[in-house]
């Protein structure tokens, strides 16, 4: 009754979004009890802005981080580190991707790797040639990442992330806009 | 019958178990400071106990009274809502470290599709050359 | 005819109402929070919540009934809110320090393995039976507070009692249930 007062009131007021259109599938979110360690960040518009508060204005990294997160409505993770492969299914993962849809999203990568089974899928969502978010999917054999990132990022803001915090620069030229496959196996 | 008797008897001790606690002593007072403090926003003039001070002269017991209150609700106020400034920093700071740890990841990820990608490229690049 | 009171006096009036309202209710708030989070910091931290939102919507209860609906209502909510926001991880009773309690009558082992017990129920039926044992409450009025069918507050609650009488037994043996 819940489930269907919600997608009443879904229906009704269009112009209504939850910031989080990407859902993680419930029984994604069962694998933090098989996984050895587990990072789960939810956090929403008004969570980020607060905690963006506390980023220094004196750290470059931090104020340009805090720049960034001030346009974003929310920033979604989780993270399972297993210590056996196969904790997770393909079924699981399919489960994952199947979520990214509806309109605006594209997948712009999408690599299977057979010699060291890594996995990976970006998408892209667009909204008036603007990124308005991005979803990775990241499968490696003792580890699945989910990263959704909901905002109106702009491309370049997006590549600022790389070189933060120690993190590598996402150069945009190497980014394809269509969705190259690797030869090998899928997932 | 003996499972309407079991289910009586664990009722009986849910009862007991789940008995109703008093918070600790001062929970009562640190609400009401939490109150005051958020009143202060306000202008001065909203504040009832301000108003006290002008009061006919005929009022003063009540006067000393609400006085003495208040000075004690400000003192204990005071340093309860220090209290507080600090547990926010401290939960500030946490979210501030929860966020950066979010950019960590989603940056590392997308240094792996970068690579992944970049190995594909080069492989084609290597396959076209040998073509 | 009396004289209509001034806004001043209105205010401190309405102040020390909800002193007293504090006073009144401060057990039954702080218990709903701490039988489901487990902890008592985080319990008194949500329960001094629910009391400074209680403070902000003062004017729009009508009751002292109202009041206490409202004061259940709400903190059950942000229980549930609490919890999943901040993924609270289970704290084990054991661990918890012991907050001031009235004595009790009965096992103390077996209310300990209760509280545990109930601690560790899925979150609406954990609310449920806090709300059913603690506050005395029929199904009808939990299922109003929970804003749930009437026949969801009955059937959860049967399927709880029948779970901790089942661990109860098998983890102490032999107690009089």
């Amino acid at each position: 009754m819940k489930k269907l007062s919600w997608l009443i009131l879904l229906l009704a007021l269009p112009a209504l979004t939850r910031a989080q259109d990407v859902k993680i599938p419930p029984d994604v979110e069962k694998l933090s009890a098989k996984a050895k360690e587990t990072v789960e960040v939810t956090m929403d518009g008004p969570m980020l802005r607060w905690a963006s508060k506390f980023l220094s204005a004196d750290d470059p990294d931090e104020a340009k981080a805090a720049k960034l997160v001030a346009n974003l409505k929310g920033i979604y993770v989780r993270s399972y580190e297993f210590d056996e492969e196969g904790a997770y299914t393909a079924a699981e993962i399919e489960s994952l991707r199947s979520q990214v849809h509806g309109p605006g999203w594209t997948r712009v990568v999408g690599v299977r790797s057979e010699h060291d089974g890594d996995n990976v899928d970006v998408f892209f969502k667009l909204e008036n040639e603007k990124m308005a978010g991005i979803v990775i999917i990241a499968a490696e054999p003792k580890e699945l990442t989910f990263v959704n990132i909901v905002g109106p990022l702009e491309v370049d803001q997006l590549a600022d992330l790389g070189g933060e915090f120690g993190v590598p620069k996402l150069d945009q030229k190497t980014l394809p806009r269509s969705q190259p496959k690797a030869q090998g196996d899928h997932k | 019958m003996s499972v309407d008797k079991d289910t009586s008897r664990l009722e009986d001790a849910l009862k007991i178990a789940l008995r109703r606690q008093q918070p600790p002593d001062e929970f009562a007072d640190r609400v009401l400071a939490r109150a005051i403090t958020k009143e202060s926003g306000k202008p001065a003039s909203r504040l009832p106990w301000l108003r006290i001070f002008t009061r006919p002269i005929f009022a003063q017991p009540v006067v000393r009274w609400a006085t003495a209150a208040a000075l004690v609700a400000a003192l204990v106020g005071g340093g309860i809502y220090h209290r507080h400034v600090q547990r926010q920093r401290a939960e500030g700071e946490a979210a501030k470290q929860q966020l950066i740890l979010a950019l960590r990841i989603a940056g590392s990820k997308l240094q792996l599709a970068k690579s992944k990608v970049q190995h594909v490229q080069d492989q084609t690049e290597n396959q076209e050359e040998k073509e | 005819m009396a004289e209509p009171l001034s806004a001043e006096k209105a205010a401190a009036i309405a102040e020390t109402d909800f002193a007293a309202i504090v006073r009144r209710h401060q057990a039954m708030v702080y218990s709903i929070a701490l039988r489901f989070l487990g902890d008592p910091a985080a319990a008194e931290e949500l329960a001094q919540d629910v009391f400074l939102q209680l403070h902000a919507n003062l004017n729009g209860l009508k009751s002292h009934d109202h009041v206490k609906f409202w004061l259940r209502k709400v903190t059950g909510h942000r229980c549930i809110d609490f919890r999943r926001r901040s993924r609270l991880p289970q704290v084990s009773l054991d661990e918890a320090p012991e907050p001031a309690a009235p004595v009790q009558t009965g096992d103390p082992l077996l209310s300990r393995r209760l509280q545990q017990l109930v601690a560790s129920l899925p979150e609406k039926a954990r609310l449920i039976v806090i709300l059913r044992y603690q506050e005395d409450m029929k199904a009808e009025d939990i299922a109003d507070v929970l804003a749930m069918p009437i026949g969801t507050v009955k059937s959860t609650l049967q399927r709880s009692l029948a779970m901790l009488r089942d661990k109860v037994t098998r983890t102490i043996g032999e107690v009089a249930i």
